[in-house]
């Protein structure tokens, strides 16, 4: 069966003069002052999987939303079995025979699986009301045909298992006999993905277009005789995957292979460096087993795919997640940290990733903004001192290199650059000795980044010790002494010194580290 | 999505089925609403001789009535994930509306009814415009229409007056042949209307707005359409709601909508919708508002001061709200290990 899904024998090849089912060319999409696609071309042949790869933030859900009918891009053409194709809706995209299952998964939690499947429109009995029974009866056989026989139509979505969702979703999208099908990491929950395999070399025997998206390089090399390589939202080359190894695709989706890796490190081995903060066996969310350890004076980094555990982790240091099981050491003594007080107790500087929702306050003053978690030291009988306040504030402007005459704006009205920069100065002016900054270089602009790279090494260099997350390798690269890679919530690697490589840390955390 | 618990193959188990009755009937709200319902008809019969006399139902019947039919409409946006403070201005305009500008005799209720459902869903519409498709929170706008309503009922009278025909004050607020109360018929129509919706595209596209508007979206519900909707028929019910209450009071009333505003949304969470959306239902809302109504008499006929009421009244509602809670997590749990 599976031989069959060979790159060589795959129907595309047989077919190469006939129209193209997709056909993308140029197409650009940014959302005010972010570019999300800036160039992005490739086709797909009938009966072809296609498989599109990229680092996180390459452009890749981008895509997807142009071909879901999400978004409309800003120029660039799309034709569709030669049609011009330019969906409004995601309805529309429907109709015109491109049907998706999303990575997020679209499926309604309080709806059963029949009344998800049938979405929008239910089926109908007498005097045209939704029928129950029809919409299960029918949900049932397509249940059956697509192997799912042991998921009942009636339940609802809510208590199924993950990867019974996931199957459902793929399901969904290909019962509409799509003439293209868009996976967006379809076999992210699922353990045995030959289901899938066996449904995709049913559909694409019938001509129907497929684009694979997917981190597991070696599915993608088992389904796909081609694959378009996406970096910086630009598609950088169409390769005939046969060709080519698996480091020659790390090194497309990175980029210039050899990058200067990392300027002003000292070279000075820190492995003995009095441990400052460390986990060992952490589980608890997404977490599974996680052991990793910042000395005095370091800066180690984590890499990851999205949703691999990372987020937990740090909310774990942060107090807002609870551990199921491990320890976590500061100074080398256990602590407890059961919510973000214990934390800042303990001497944690958390810099969460959603600025605006979990880390400033919009409508205040910057100034404010940065002295709030310390309040209480810059007040005398419970009345804020303005004078010590303003000294305090001042120094640390200097110190994250912010202008004064931000300080009385409010923080909204700044550029999301200053607005990480204060918020790094407060947490820096709380007394934090340990750094834990998740993607804190997220949408701002280059000189902002060197900024919080300077302020992050001389925090360091004074005694305190950060742990970092960056989705920009290239940053992970250039600012930390030692990167962990954490792959399905357990470490799949550690990397430092030579061997702190984009490619290799594109290959960890893709699961291929061993 | 966040639940890795969950990823245990479900292959190797048997078919997972729907949750069997009686755990469905544990998570679902209405359930403790009727249980509620029947400790306090035990307490009210055994504390008033004529209790369960037809005349002592029609009355409570009629006294819940307005509420009811308010908290039925509140119900569809909250199942949006929406709030609509509207209510209490729509109530006092239509109540004044029906005063002023209802006829004489059946024709001429028909007519105050239909001008209180033309107000009502013109307000709706106004409401579900804005929010569906300029995205304006619902809280913030519903306040604003809710005062303009108020501003309205004022111009068109300005102290307690108006003229009601003694057909809807007799005859609409009597017993049906002597033996079934109109109230009770108006409120099985509406919740059978309700029933009807609740059939449609709309109905299923409503629950799934309410869960994930996102997801819907994505799912091809006409996530905007869909809330238009509500907001319209809601105000429908608000409209319907001023109009029973002119035959009740049988006088317009300027702010007689004002308590409307809380207690909807009490009878709301009594009945078990839950207020982050796509959870419960109108039969909840209606028996809640009934539950707040019996409270009252209760609370009477016990001999309770009646400056007692609003404290009892919030505390049944933690209760419910408490017991939603732990049903819910016994619910949940059996799904787990299921």
């Amino acid at each position: 069966m599976a031989d069959a899904l060979a790159p060589s024998s795959a129907p595309a090849s047989s077919r190469a003069g006939a129209t193209k089912i997709l056909d993308m060319s140029g197409i650009a999409k940014s959302y005010g002052a972010t570019v999300a696609v800036r160039r992005v071309s490739f086709d797909i042949e009938p009966g072809e999987i296609h498989a599109l790869l990229g680092e996180n933030g390459a452009g890749k859900s981008t895509v997807v939303k142009v071909l879901s009918g999400i978004v409309a891009p800003d120029t660039g053409t799309l034709t569709l079995d030669g049609q011009p194709y330019a969906p409004a809706t995601p309805m529309a995209a429907r109709a015109a025979g491109v049907s998706t299952a999303f990575q997020e998964l679209s499926l309604l939690p309080n709806l059963s699986v029949a009344e998800n499947l049938m979405l929008p429109r239910q089926a109908k009995g007498a005097a045209g009301l939704v029928s129950v029974s029809q919409s299960r009866e029918r949900a049932a056989a397509m249940l059956a045909e697509y192997g799912l026989g042991h998921i009942h139509p009636g339940v609802q979505v809510h208590a199924l298992s993950l990867a019974d969702k996931q199957r459902i979703e793929i399901m969904r999208a290909v019962a509409r006999k799509p003439r293209l099908l868009v996976l967006d990491e379809p076999t992210a929950a699922l353990s045995d993905p030959q289901w899938l395999f066996d449904i995709l070399e049913r559909i694409t025997a019938a001509g129907t277009g497929v684009l694979y998206i997917s981190h597991r390089l070696s599915e993608v090399r088992r389904l796909c005789r081609r694959g378009t390589v996406l970096r910086n939202g630009e598609s950088i080359e169409t390769v005939s995957l046969a060709g080519v190894e698996d480091a020659q695709i790390f090194k497309l989706m990175v980029g210039s292979a050899a990058r200067d890796s990392h300027a002003a490190r000292s070279s000075a081995p820190k492995d003995t460096a009095p441990e400052a903060l460390a986990v060992t066996k952490l589980a608890g969310g997404t977490v599974q087993d996680i052991s990793l350890r910042v000395g005095k004076g370091e800066i180690v980094g984590v890499a990851a795919l999205e949703g691999q555990g990372q987020r937990d982790l740090f909310r774990m240091l942060a107090g807002l997640t609870h551990a199921s099981a491990g320890e976590i050491r500061i100074d080398g003594k256990p602590v407890r940290l059961s919510n973000p007080a214990d934390a800042a107790k303990a001497g944690i500087g958390f810099v969460p990733e959603e600025r605006k929702t979990e880390g400033i306050f919009l409508g205040l003053q910057t100034d404010t903004n940065m002295t709030l978690p310390l309040l209480g030291k810059l007040s005398r009988f419970g009345v804020i001192d303005r004078t010590r306040e303003t000294a305090a504030v001042l120094e640390e402007a200097g110190r994250v290199d912010m202008a004064s005459r931000y300080l009385k704006l409010r923080i909204g009205a700044l550029s999301g650059g200053n607005q990480q920069k204060a918020l790094i100065g407060r947490v820096l002016m709380s007394g934090a000795r340990h750094l834990v900054l998740f993607d804190p270089t997220r949408g701002v602009d280059v000189g902002t980044k060197a900024v919080i790279y300077d302020v992050i090494r001389q925090f360091v260099a004074q005694g305190g010790s950060a742990l970092v997350y960056s989705t920009e390798l290239a940053e992970l690269i250039h600012l930390v002494d030692r990167c962990v890679v954490v792959y399905r919530g357990k470490v799949a690697g550690v990397a430092a010194g030579d061997d702190l490589t984009e490619p290799r840390l594109v290959a960890l955390a893709a699961g291929h580290g061993a | 999505m966040n639940h890795p618990a969950s990823t245990s193959m479900s292959t190797s188990s048997a078919q997972l089925r729907p949750q069997p009755w009686y755990r469905r009937m544990l998570s679902d709200g209405t359930t403790i609403i009727v249980a509620i319902l029947a400790v306090l008809t035990v307490i009210f019969a055994a504390t008033q001789a004529d209790a369960l006399s037809g005349s002592v139902l029609n009355d409570i019947l009629n006294n819940s009535l307005p509420l009811a039919l308010a908290a039925a409409g509140g119900t569809l946006v909250v199942l949006t994930r929406g709030f609509d403070l509207s209510v209490a201005g729509v109530v006092s305009l239509t109540n004044v509306l029906v005063a002023v500008y209802g006829g004489d005799g059946p024709w001429g209720a028909l007519q105050g009814a239909a001008i209180a459902i033309a107000a009502g869903a013109a307000v709706g519409a106004i409401n579900g415009y804005l929010v569906a498709y300029w995205n304006l929170q619902s809280i913030a706008l519903t306040l604003a229409s809710m005062i303009v309503c108020s501003g309205v009922t004022l111009l068109i009278l300005d102290a307690p007056g108006g003229n009601v025909s003694d057909f809807m004050t007799y005859t609409l607020t009597d017993r049906i042949g002597g033996v079934v109360p109109a109230a009770l018929v108006i409120a099985v129509v509406a919740y059978a209307l309700w029933r009807i919706l609740r059939r449609t595209d709309w109905g299923v596209g409503l629950y799934a707005t309410g869960a994930d508007e996102a997801a819907a979206t994505l799912a091809g519900v006409p996530v905007k359409r869909v809330k238009l909707i509500s907001y319209v028929l809601a105000g429908v019910c608000y409209g319907l709601a001023g109009f029973m209450l002119t035959a009740q009071t049988s006088t317009g009333t300027p702010n007689a909508g004002d308590p409307f505003l809380l207690l909807v949304f009490a009878a709301i969470a009594l009945g078990g919708t839950s207020f982050a959306g796509g959870r419960g239902g109108v039969a909840g809302s209606m028996l809640g508002a009934l539950t707040l109504t019996l409270l009252q008499k209760v609370l009477f006929s016990t001999g309770v001061s009646s400056f007692y009421t609003g404290i009892f009244q919030g505390v049944v509602m933690i209760a419910a709200v408490v017991v939603a809670v732990v049903f819910a997590r016994i619910g949940s749990r059996g799904e787990a290990l299921a």
